[in-house]
């Protein structure tokens, strides 16, 4: 399809924008450029200036000019010199600034053009320090300039004091900005709410405090759904009071904008597009007063939360000083707040695939178990059959055979017990089932593995549970399988954020002889390694000692 | 009487075969539960036929054979395995041991087996022949390893780090990756470790 006429109006006015937008290095060396030429203009038809040192103020202000257009032009495409150049133009800026006070002090002096841009040019380019920095030199300057030319024909006092007083004012405004830039900008600041989220946190709960915190609301709830369901479960912090809940109905109606401000008392609202106009509505057409009521609500702000699988609404109110400048921070918000809800699912997924991962190696294990034992129980029945068939009394070996096959369904139980299970569990819990495993591989391995722990309280998380499950098994068939040993003492304890696993044997251990470095067993090592842990291996004739390190949260890699 | 080592870890399967062999013409000399236990107790007791396992907890049972036939005067081997992938069943039939058994078959198939290799001829389960079969159809049209890829599972089967791997060949870490994603994709191996496992048989096709 041809662009249409009205398209092409349309390209046609925004193409300048476009040539600014995210520039503002070309924006300043382009008002400079404009500045110094018309100011060199406005002096030299205004017969009354300048003042003094008229051949000096001209070549300065060609000399400003002629910079001016090259420094715009070095750095219109070219952001490193931009960069560069930024500080000494600055200072030549303010110089600049001194020297016309000096020269142009009548009654028509266009000075204060000059100290507009290295004040603007600070707000832009840098925080509102800077600008109050150059604001701070700028003012000192132009009181020494005025000290200087004090007493001489052409210093008016008055003029002098009122043009200080505008000049503060000026400098106040633009710190202003700086200062508020850093608020509208937060959503570029995440790292402080990166740090510290685990997978066991309430994202909820974290976004909510976030946002409160920020705005210094002192009450905030967020509800959320998946996409395309409405939004349901909620997370509120109302003074000291934390709670979940959940709603019946929609608590922001569908057509209500991302950001907007609103008083329910008053049945009030306001929004304003990303740099748009301000738009008022009633607070009814945009929530649901009595899923508001219920929650609290009075004169706050609504942003909405939008994350890769939820959908939701960020509400925070009771917020001190509450201007139109919140409807920016709000969208700001929102956008924090979906960044904890992903950050927060990303861990979750990360950690049900390691645990996912253990699953499978486990259940690959206890199909290797399964199908070994069947085979052996069917080898022993054929044997059985043969003897019979030769007259023999086969009544013990028929005992002995009902005796493993019990055996290894409790064996059976266990592992599809670990494999079901989908919640984390108290440490003597898993003390305790992984006592029940020692029995059954103390009669298998015919040796004696026990077990002991320090008592320290701790929950542990399915996948953890599931590869200690595994390392004891194979710690306890290497220990007999490579040593030979009869006497396995397995030690459990909670250290800080790390579960500690020591496993001592008397067997002949993993040294392979005198000058021999020592082989580690890989099974057990590729285990803790994939579990994000650490192990450490003392073997000499006669003990073993294996000493492994697990992290309690986090492990999922 | 024909005299057996049987080289299998797993206890059940130790305790079955035991008395399967007692009142048979086979005489049980011992049972190795690794790999280096079954090369010391093969030179020692210089047994007639070897029942061999492939799970070793030490090294593969295919690694023993391997061995053994490189030196002289070898005991006949019936290879007895739960079940191999794809790239054991091509190194097993490369190694042509005189028999192979399914530890999931009807046990009587392991004595009419052990009666044919004694009796100087060869028994493959016929699950096992079926599988090699479909193995090798499938490693034919597979792209071949180069010499540095070759290289390059030698040194992860030393248990070389990416990076120590990559000062080695004097590549980038990266680089490595990308190799090592190569070769897993050819040889059908998801992580290094069942690469360095599989190494050993596939590097000396």
């Amino acid at each position: 399809m041809p662009p249409q006429g009205g398209d092409v109006l349309l390209q046609t006015l925004i193409a300048p924008q476009s040539l600014f937008k995210y520039q503002s290095g070309r924006v300043i060396a382009l008002g400079r450029v404009i500045l110094a030429t018309l100011f060199m203009l406005a002096v030299w038809l205004d017969p009354s200036e300048p003042v003094s040192a008229v051949a000096g103020t001209y070549s300065l202000l060609a000399l400003y000019a002629l910079s001016a257009i090259a420094i715009a032009a070095v750095t219109w495409r070219n952001w490193w010199l931009d960069a560069r150049l930024a500080v000494p133009t600055h200072a030549a800026d303010m110089a600049v600034f001194t020297a016309i006070v000096f020269s142009s002090n009548g009654t028509t002096s266009p000075f204060f053009l000059f100290f507009v841009l290295p004040l603007l040019s600070a707000a832009i380019r840098w925080s509102w320090r800077e600008t109050a920095l150059t604001a701070t030199v700028l003012v000192l300057l132009y009181m020494m300039a005025g000290l200087l030319i004090a007493g001489t024909g052409t210093f008016e006092l008055e003029r002098f004091i009122i043009r200080a007083g505008n000049l503060l004012i000026l400098s106040l405004l633009l710190i202003w900005f700086g200062i508020h830039q850093i608020r509208t900008n937060l959503f570029f600041r995440t790292e402080e709410f990166e740090t510290g989220l685990g997978v066991r946190d309430n994202p909820l709960a974290r976004a909510v405090g976030l946002a409160t915190q920020i705005t210094g609301a002192s009450a905030g709830a967020l509800v959320v759904g998946a996409i395309g369901e409405e939004p349901c479960d909620g997370f509120s912090v109302i003074g000291e009071k934390h709670r979940s809940f959940s709603v019946d109905r929609a608590l922001v109606r569908d057509t209500a904008p991302a950001a907007f401000l609103y008083d329910v008392g008053r049945d009030r609202a306001v929004t304003r597009p990303p740099q748009g106009r301000f738009h008022f509505a009633s607070a009814y057409d945009l929530l649901d007063f009595d899923e508001a009521h219920r929650l609290g609500l009075g004169i706050g702000l609504a942003s909405e939360v939008k994350t890769s699988t939820q959908h939701g609404w960020l509400l925070l109110w009771d917020i001190p000083e509450l201007s139109t400048d919140f409807i920016d921070l709000a969208r700001e918000l929102g956008r924090a707040a979906s960044f904890v809800l992903d950050r927060h699912a990303l861990f979750a997924a990360i950690e049900n695939g390691a645990a996912a991962r253990t699953r499978l190696s486990l259940a690959r294990d206890v199909h290797d178990s399964i199908v070994q034992f069947l085979a052996g129980a069917a080898f022993r029945i054929e044997a059985l059959k043969r003897s019979a068939g030769s007259g023999n009394a086969i009544n013990a070996e028929l005992d002995e055979l009902k005796r493993l096959l019990l055996e290894e369904q409790g064996e059976i139980r266990g592992f599809v017990l670990a494999l079901r299970r989908d919640r984390d569990i108290d440490l003597t819990e898993a003390v305790a089932e992984l006592r029940a495993l020692a029995e059954r591989l103390s009669q298998q391995w015919s040796v004696d593995c026990r077990i002991t722990a320090n008592g320290a309280r701790a929950s542990i998380p399915i996948r953890l549970q599931l590869d200690l499950q595994q390392l004891l098994r194979e710690a306890v068939a290497n220990a007999v399988r490579h040593g030979g040993a009869d006497r396995i003492d397995v030690a459990l304890g909670v250290d800080g954020d790390r579960l500690q696993l020591n496993v001592a044997d008397n067997g002949s251990g993993f040294a392979k002889g005198k000058g021999q470095r020592v082989t580690e067993p890989w099974s057990l090592k590729e285990r803790v390694e994939r579990a994000n842990g650490s192990m450490r291996l003392v073997s000499s004739p006669g003990s073993t000692n294996i000493t492994i390190s697990l992290p309690l949260a986090g492990a999922a890699a | 009487m024909t005299r057996v080592l049987l080289v299998d870890d797993h206890p059940m399967i130790g305790a079955a075969l035991e008395m399967l062999l007692r009142e048979s013409d086979y005489e049980l000399l011992e049972r190795a539960r690794t790999a280096s236990e079954a090369t010391k107790q093969i030179a020692n007791l210089k047994p007639d036929l070897l029942l061999l396992d492939v799970h070793l907890p030490d090294a593969s049972g295919l690694e023993v054979l391997r061995r053994l036939n490189k030196s002289r005067g070898r005991p006949k081997v019936i290879l007895l395995t739960a079940g191999m992938d794809e790239a054991q069943l091509l190194v097993a039939a490369e190694l042509a041991p005189e028999g192979m058994v399914l530890k999931t078959s009807d046990p009587g198939l392991l004595i009419g087996c052990m009666d044919t290799v004694v009796g100087g001829g060869r028994w493959i389960d016929p699950e096992i022949a079926e599988r090699t079969r479909h193995a090798e159809d499938r490693a034919a049209s597979a792209p071949p390893l180069t010499r540095r890829e070759r290289e390059l599972i030698e040194l992860v089967r030393q248990g070389l780090r990416n990076r120590d791997i990559a000062a080695e060949l004097g590549v980038t870490e990266g680089t490595v990756k990308v190799y090592l994603h190569a070769i897993f994709d050819k040889l059908r191996v998801e992580n290094r470790t069942e690469l360095a496992l599989k190494a050993a048989e596939l590097i000396r096709r």
